[in-house]
Order: structure tokens, then C-alpha cells, then sequence
């Protein structure tokens, strides 16, 4: 490392060398994400308190939630594969090899986002649900699930709190990655993905309307790109992977937490 | 400004291209098997408090490898990680202050 | 030195918009953060007027306000305390005079990032804005204070202002997280990166320190803030329980259980406690600074004043728990608390200590920028002292839902804090608009304000010593406490002197802004980089080139140096054989 900063020494002549050694956009993410990482810190302490103080916690996750949660964890690893791959093309400049592999990213986290989807209504049909959240039409409940959430609302509030905030940072990081990979041509696709998210959710699910933030951040997307039009490069690509990585990161300590000490052993 | 921002850019361009390919697929190997080990262990019929010593230490594991590797933090400057990553380590250990008083709470049946 | 291609990366906008509004240059946007900051705390000011009116005439029947009811005198503390402490103590020191003057102190043409400091600024205006409707809408304004304690904050039928009001209070307080957090990686990406050659960190001004370390603690605390904030949406719309246990309000029994108010209080606090020093350390950079210039000294110990700041930013995050000894906390935490919370003192003392020796023996010219700063360190002593007493819990206990404890952080780290905003406006303003300030009136300013504030402050310690509780509108029914309310009425009359006495303030701000003698580019005759540029500032700082540094930023009176004080940019003398 220590040929960087004397290269630097030689460009930045009229500046001391950077402390970090590095870009400034680059140290303006990590401290952003050292601060989100405080964010989610508190959300996972606020969980481990009400675990504690709470007796007899319940652990109902049966095989297929979680099947299903190390299905998605298998996306979240394999899209920070393809992301590292994603910037290694861009720093040899394959612009195309960059497409590609942010795309491949993309798809993972969508898959993510999508089973986590659909976990989250069966066990808002199966009545792990909040008080807001309505009822499931012409569903029965299952009475362990129902139980749980009458008996011990900190495991709904808890799992839904923790892990909405998560499937919102990933949602935000496939708009993000989506940008840097296609620019303006994300604008229309993501007003697609609006619609369909709208449109085929029925209106008793938490997601009919929680598609709107794929609208607002839609039109946050638009005012950064038509303000300020620019080729992404591969600094910008590293970046994007950094937010992206950290997403990941934040997912491996909410598996383990949020499932893996809930499961039901038989 | 944006003239040194970019000759640096380029050159952490250029440190990342020495990086070899292959060493991304070992950290994505280990991780995929490490998350195989917690589900597994998700199944023993273990001590909560065991399980959850083992869990977040394999959790750790994790985390440093996507931060070191994925997130390039291993090939930073060494005062970037130390300053980075004691602050964060500092700040997240000091809210286990918290939990004496999660026990206190069940001890004294405060609901 | 520096080659063409270096001078800044965006140039001077030309439309009004661009250039006063929507302004990616870092002085307009301090200059903005600072009126934003003036119109905050005038507000607040205001609030806290009709607070003391309605102690001493309860059933007065105000102009405009009408008579002031219990719930709307909790109201207007809520307000206060809010609008105070995130709109003035933590915009005006550290965004609005840290945004001016960071990047020309360290000679950087702008921020790191321009564009997420315009963000920044105009975030915080929408939080301002969104906070100041609480009063408009149904309810009014919350009543939890500005900590919000669950489960009062999360209960939308505990009161009527915990309606409407209390969500557009926690959605202001989680939009002001954003804002700050985005100023906040700016402020500490800028002296990371952009430090003029020369720079180094030894040299940097203490000012330039405080905002540096009050960033970083701004990083970390706001983070969390945010979350508990999010936690308390949750509660209040979603039905979840975090800080709500099984609680009966007006007879009826909530739907919540199973939640610790106490988690509020950690999470709140380990922000909470930073955030004080958030407040206060720009007002001790500021009071370092003007202190060595004003007495024609190299500031005494400039290395232990570095470290005490990192000390005291460091033990910052270790010492949240001493607000929660009344709490019902592990007293074993308790102990550990108390423990830090007295060694905190130490770094404290270091640095008035070293205010002290500087002042000590110097040429010291008591221009109105010095007043402020020696009436800074006296209230930064005198509220300090009490600190020590409310950090062992065996004192804190009864003293503190009374007034000692409302005496205690207005000194320190409300009007001490607000003495370093005026110092540094006095010091600085010759620079921001070329004009300088009127001494006459800012000396009749400085004087009523120092005693005026001891007036309203001091006998606070008192009331609460003798048992006078915080937060109650009205003292005229309990038999002990109406012996107390002359102590009240004088503290009142003191408050209209010493508000009268700011709007000279305001109205010199704004007569020398037109009026007021023309300065010259260093009229204090002081060292750091600001001085060595024109004067307002060109857009990009320093005319197109960059400073060379060659000096530490306290060089005055050196021994055989032609004036008595050397400007960091002046040629590195030859060595001496």
C-alpha cells in the first residue's frame, strides 16, 4: 500500500495525501454505511433485548420458512459474487461485462426481495401478523402462528421491523445498482415493476402498498439522472458494491438472529 | 479536485486489476458453506446461549470475509481499517450495556 | 504549486436560484444553515418567553396565545427543547459556521461533496418546517419533551398533543437524522481528503478539530437515533410494542404488551449524550481559537487540547446512562456510568485549563469575539461543576426531576454553547460580509447577556435544591413550592432583560451587514488560512490557486518574528543554525 500513497503524493501536489488513501466517494460510503451499520446495530439490540426480557420466547419457523430464508440467503451471497465480478470488469473496462454481471446482481437481490415477498404473506396468512396488518380473506389461520402473535407480539414486531428494513435497503440497492447499469433506461423499467408490484398484490397485503417506494424512489432516480447525466465508471461501480456488500453483510446477522434461533426442532 | 480524484480512482483501478479472480470464488465457496454449517447447527438441540455464542461467531466469520474481501477492506490502508472498523466495534460493543437490564426486566417480572 | 486543472471542479452559478437557493457553494449554505439557525432559535427563544410568563401569571390571558394551558405549556417545552437542541445548538456551530469555514480553513476550494451539502442544508429545512406544524395541526404539540420517553411518546391517545403532533415530531427528528448524517460523512470525507499542502494534522486549527471530532460523533450517534425513531413509528402506527409494556390509559387497557420503555432511554440516550457534545465542541474550538488570537498567544498545549477533544468525543459514547439513574437500570451499570461520567471531567478540565494558561500573561485585546470566549469558559465552569454532583447516582436521584438539573445543562450546554455561536459570529463576520460588527452595542450585548443568563440559570440550582420539580406549569397549588415563586418572578424579569437584549443582537447583525465599519481582510490580525483570502471569500476560496502551509495555526509573539503573529501561510523562515 505504501506505493499508492507515495503515487499520490505525485498527483495530489497541491493537497496532502488523502488519510485514507482512497477516493473521496469511496470514504463517503463507508462512513455512511458505518453509520447504517449503527442503524441496524440498534434495530438487531432492540431485538436481543426483547428476546431476552421476554419469557418463553417462541420458535415456530417450520422447515420451509426455513428452507426458504437459506434459499435467499444463497441469492444475497451469489449476487456480492457477481457484484465483486461486476466491478473486476470495470476496472478493465469491459463496459458490457460490467452490464452483464450488475444484472445478474440485480436478478439475485430481485429474487431475494420476491421469496422474502412471499414468505412474509404466508405468515401474514397463517397469522404471524401485526395489528395494522388486516386479516387474510377466506384463509383459516394456523392457532400456533396466531397464538405467537397474541401471546408474544415482540416476535411479529420484531421480525417484521427488522427484517422490512432490510428487504427496503435491498429493494433500494437493485434501484441503484439499476441505475448505474442502465441510467435513464432504468426509469421506465422500474415504473413497470411499480405497477406489476401494485397491481398483483391484493389490497389486504402489506406489499400493495408498500410498492409505492419503488414509485418515490423512482422519481428521486429521475431527478439524479436527468440533473446530472453522467457515465458511471468503475468508481462508481465500486461504490454501488459497497452499499451492496454491506446489505449482505446486514443479512448474515439477521439469519442467524431472526430464523436460525426460532426454528422449530422436532 | 476532480482531476486528483480521478488520478486515484485510476489507481485503485489499478491495484484491483493485481487482484486474482479466483480468490472471490473461495470466499463465496466458504461463505455458502459456512451458512450451511449455521442451518444445520439451527437444528441441534442445543443451549439457546450455545447456540448463539456459535451462531454470531460464525456470523463474524462472515462479516470479515465480505468486508475484507468483498468489500476490498483487507487491501485499504491500514489506518482506513483500523479507524473504520475500531469506531463501528467500539459504538456496537458498547450497547451491550443494554442487556443487563433485558435480565433485570425478566428477574423482576416486569411486564 | 497548484497547476490550472486543480481549481474547483464547479464554477461560480450565475442565476439567483443557483446562487442563493439551490447553492452548491459551501458558504452560502453555512451562511444558510446560520439564518435557518437565527430563525430557529428566536422561535425557541420565544417559546421559552411564554414558558416563564405562564410560571409566574398562570391564568394570564396573552396576546395571540390566549391563556396558556397545562398541556400547552408542555407543549412549548417540547418545542423548546426540540427546536434548541437540533435546530440551533447542533446547526448553527457545527453546519453553519463549520460549513463556511472548514473547507477554507484547511484550504480546500469547496466540501467533498457539494451536491449532498445542499442536500444536507435543505433536509434540514424540511425537518425544521415539519416540526414547527406540530403546532398547527389537531392536538397541537407533542408533550413528551424533547426525549420522548416511551411510553408517553408512543401511546397517540396519552394526551392531546400525542396525536398528529407527536409523529410529525419523531418524522422531523428521523428527516434531521438524514440531514445530518449526510453532513456529517461530508465534514469528515472533507479533512480526510482536501487538507492544503502543508495541512497536516498537528496544523490543523482546534476549530477545524471540533468539527472534524463533532462529525464523527455525529455519524455514529445519528445512526441510531434514526432506528429508534423508526422503532417509535412503529409503535405509535403499526400496533408493535417495543417500549410499550401492558399499560392502562384513562381506564383502558392498550393493546400493547410485552415492551421496555427502558429501551427507548438507551437507545434515545446513546444518541442523547453525544449529541451534547455535539453542541458544545464547536463552542471549544471556537473558544480556543479566539482565545489564542485574542491574547497574542500560541495556544497553551495544542497537542492535550487535541487529545482531550478526541478524549472527550471518545467517552462521550460510554456515558449516556448517567441520564437514566432514576430509571430503574441495573444499579450495577449504574455504577459504571457514574464512574465514566466523573472521569469525563478530566479531559474537561484539561481544556479550561489550558484556556486559562493561554489567557495567562497575554497581550489579551478584550475585542467583543474575546468577551464571548471568556464568558463561554465561565459558563462552561460553572455549569461543569455541577456535572460532577449528577453523576453519582446518590446525588442524582433526588435532584433530578428539579430545576438543578434544568440550571445544570442550560449553562453548560445551552447558553455556553449558544456564547460560542456568538463569539464565533463576532469573530467571523468581518470575513462572512466584509463589514465588522458594532463594539458598542456588542459589549452592551455581551454584558446583559452574561448576567442576565447567571440571573435566570444560578437560581434554577437553588429551586432545585429546595424541591421544585421540572416540568410542572404551574406552582401555585402545592404549599412548599408557592414559597418558591419569587425566586420564579425574579428569574423572569431577568429573562425579558436578557431577550430584550438580543434583539440588539439582531438588529446589529443586520445594521452592520450595511452599515458597519469596512474590515480588512485580517482585521484581527490572526493566523489561520481564512485571513490570507479576500475578503467576502471568492467562490472558490482562494482565487484559483492553493494555499501553502508552512506554520502551525498559533504562531503569535514568536520570538524575533517581525509582527506578532506569523500567518500560516507566510514562507517557512530558514532554519537557525
Amino acid at each position: 500500500m505504501a506505493d499508492v500513497a507515495v503515487e499520490q503524493h505525485g498527483v495530489a501536489a497541491a493537497y496532502e495525501p488523502s488519510l485514507f488513501g482512497t477516493y473521496s466517494k469511496k470514504i463517503g460510503m463507508w462512513l455512511f454505511l458505518l453509520s447504517d451499520s449503527l442503524t441496524f446495530g440498534a434495530l438487531l439490540y432492540a431485538y436481543s433485548y426483547g428476546r431476552i426480557s421476554t419469557p418463553n420466547w417462541p420458535t415456530p419457523f417450520h422447515s420451509e420458512s426455513i428452507r426458504n430464508a437459506t434459499l435467499m440467503t444463497a441469492f444475497l451471497l451469489t449476487s456480492s459474487l457477481t457484484m465483486v465480478l461486476a466491478v473486476r470488469a470495470s476496472v478493465f473496462g469491459k463496459g458490457k461485462a460490467v452490464r452483464g454481471w450488475l444484472l445478474a446482481t440485480m436478478a439475485c437481490g430481485t429474487a431475494f426481495v420476491i421469496l422474502h415477498g412471499h414468505e412474509w404473506s404466508n405468515l401474514i396468512a397463517e397469522g404471524l401478523t401485526l395489528p395494522v396488518f388486516p386479516a387474510v380473506p377466506g384463509h383459516e389461520a394456523s392457532k400456533e402462528f396466531a397464538n405467537v402473535s397474541r401471546t408474544v407480539p415482540q416476535f411479529p414486531a420484531t421480525f417484521f421491523g427488522l427484517t422490512g428494513m432490510h428487504m427496503l435497503h435491498v429493494t433500494l440497492g437493485v434501484i441503484y445498482l439499476g441505475i448505474v447499469a442502465l441510467r435513464k433506461k432504468f426509469i421506465p423499467i422500474l415504473l413497470g415493476l411499480w405497477l406489476v408490484a401494485w397491481l398483483a398484490t391484493p389490497s389486504y397485503s402489506p406489499f400493495h402498498y408498500g410498492a409505492h417506494v419503488l414509485l418515490l424512489a423512482a422519481i428521486a432516480a429521475s431527478v439524479i439522472v436527468f440533473l446530472k447525466p453522467k457515465v458511471y465508471d468503475s468508481s462508481d461501480v465500486e461504490v454501488a458494491g459497497l452499499y451492496w456488500h454491506f446489505v449482505d453483510l446486514v443479512w448474515m446477522f439477521i439469519f442467524p438472529l431472526v430464523y436460525l434461533m426460532s426454528t422449530r426442532i422436532l | 479536485m476532480d482531476a486528483v480524484q480521478v488520478a486515484i480512482a485510476e489507481q485503485v483501478a489499478e491495484q484491483h486489476r493485481h487482484h486474482g479472480k479466483a480468490q472471490f470464488f473461495w470466499v463465496w465457496g466458504a461463505l455458502l458453506a459456512i451458512t450451511g454449517i449455521e442451518v444445520f447447527l439451527g437444528y441441534q438441540n442445543m443451549e439457546p446461549v450455545r447456540m448463539l455464542t456459535i451462531l454470531m461467531g460464525l456470523s463474524l466469520i462472515k462479516a470479515g470475509l465480505i468486508i475484507g474481501y468483498f468489500m476490498h477492506l483487507k487491501f485499504e490502508v491500514s489506518r482506513m481499517k483500523w479507524l473504520t472498523m475500531c469506531s463501528l466495534v467500539f459504538c456496537l460493543a458498547m450497547m451491550c450495556i443494554f442487556f443487563p437490564d433485558a435480565f433485570r426486566i425478566l428477574h423482576l417480572g416486569v411486564k | 504549486m497548484a497547476s490550472t486543472d486543480l481549481v474547483h471542479a464547479h464554477a461560480a452559478p450565475q442565476g439567483f436560484i443557483r446562487k442563493y437557493i439551490f447553492s452548491l457553494d459551501h458558504k452560502v449554505i453555512g451562511l444558510q444553515y446560520y439564518f435557518l439557525a437565527l430563525i430557529a432559535v428566536f422561535t425557541g427563544m420565544f417559546l421559552s418567553l411564554l414558558m416563564r410568563i405562564h410560571l409566574i401569571w398562570p391564568t394570564a390571558q396573552l396576546p395571540l396565545v390566549g391563556e396558556i394551558k397545562p398541556e400547552t405549556y408542555l407543549g412549548l417545552l417540547t418545542m423548546h427543547g426540540t427546536i434548541m437542541v437540533f435546530f440551533v445548538l447542533t446547526t448553527a456551530p457545527q453546519s453553519g459556521f463549520g460549513n463556511y469555514f472548514l473547507p477554507i480553513q484547511i484550504g480546500a476550494p469547496d466540501m467533498a461533496f457539494p451536491v449532498l451539502n445542499m442536500l444536507s442544508f435543505w433536509t434540514t429545512f424540511v425537518a425544521f418546517v415539519v416540526l414547527i406544524s406540530a403546532f398547527f395541526v389537531g392536538g397541537g404539540a407533542p408533550l413528551h419533551g424533547w426525549t420522548g420517553y416511551a411510553p408517553l411518546s408512543a401511546l397517540p391517545n396519552a394526551g392531546p398533543g400525542q396525536q398528529l403532533g407527536a409523529d410529525l415530531w419523531i418524522t422531523s427528528i428521523a428527516i434531521f437524522c438524514v440531514a445530518s448524517l449526510m453532513g456529517a460523512l461530508n465534514f469528515i470525507t472533507t479533512t480526510l481528503d482536501l487538507r492544503a499542502k502543508g495541512m497536516t494534522l498537528m496544523r490543523m486549527p482546534l476549530t477545524v478539530w471540533a468539527w472534524f471530532i463533532t462529525a464523527i460523533l455525529g455519524l455514529l450517534a445519528f445512526g441510531v437515533l434514526l432506528s429508534a425513531g423508526i422503532l417509535l413509528l412503529l409503535d405509535r402506527n403499526l400496533g408493535t410494542s417495543f417500549y410499550v409494556p401492558l399499560v392502562v390509559v384513562n381506564g383502558q387497557v392498550m393493546g400493547h404488551r410485552g415492551g421496555s420503555p427502558l429501551l427507548w432511554q438507551h437507545l434515545f440516550w446513546f444518541f442523547g449524550h453525544p449529541e451534547v457534545y455535539i453542541a458544545i465542541l464547536p463552542g471549544m474550538g471556537v473558544a480556543s481559537q479566539l482565545i489564542s488570537t485574542f491574547s497574542r498567544k500560541p495556544i497553551f498545549g495544542y497537542r492535550a487540547m487535541v487529545y482531550a477533544l478526541m478524549a472527550i468525543g471518545f467517552m462521550g459514547f460510554m456515558v449516556w446512562g448517567h441520564h437514566m439513574f432514576m430509571s430503574g437500570m441495573s444499579p450495577y451499570s449504574a455504577f459504571a456510568f457514574s464512574l465514566m461520567t466523573m472521569a469525563i471531567g478530566v479531559p474537561s478540565a484539561i481544556k479550561t485549563f489550558n484556556w486559562l494558561g493561554t489567557i495567562w500573561g497575554g497581550k489579551v485585546r478584550l475585542y467583543s469575539p474575546m468577551l464571548f470566549a471568556i464568558g463561554f469558559v465561565s459558563l462552561f465552569v460553572s455549569g461543569g461543576l455541577s456535572g460532577p454532583f449528577l453523576a453519582q447516582p446518590v446525588l442524582d436521584i433526588p435532584l433530578h426531576d428539579t430545576y438543578f438539573v434544568v440550571g445544570h445543562f442550560h449553562l453548560i450546554m445551552g447558553v455556553a454553547a449558544i456564547f460560542g455561536i456568538f463569539a464565533a459570529t463576532y469573530y467571523w463576520f468581518p470575513k462572512m460580509f466584509g463589514r465588522k460588527m458594532n463594539e458598542t452595542l456588542a459589549k452592551v450585548h455581551f454584558f446583559v447577556t452574561l448576567l442576565g443568563t447567571y440571573a435566570i440559570f444560578m437560581p434554577m440550582h437553588y429551586l432545585g435544591m429546595a424541591g421544585q420539580t421540572r416540568r410542572y406549569s404551574q406552582f401555585t397549588e402545592v404549599a412548599y413550592q408557592t414559597k418558591l415563586i419569587p425566586l420564579q418572578t425574579f428569574m423572569t424579569y431577568a429573562a425579558f432583560v436578557t431577550i430584550a437584549v438580543q434583539l440588539v443582537f439582531l438588529f446589529n447583525l443586520f445594521w452592520s451587514m450595511k452599515k458597519g465599519e469596512k474590515a480588512s481582510d485580517n482585521p484581527w490580525e490572526a493566523t489561520t488560512l481564512e485571513w490570507t483570502t479576500a475578503t467576502p471569500p471568492p467562490h472558490d476560496n482562494f482565487g484559483g490557486r492553493t494555499p501553502v502551509v508552512n506554520h502551525g495555526p498559533y504562531e503569535y509573539s514568536v520570538p524575533g518574528a517581525a509582527r506578532d503573529y506569523t500567518m500560516q501561510t507566510d514562507p517557512a523562515t530558514a532554519p537557525v543554525d
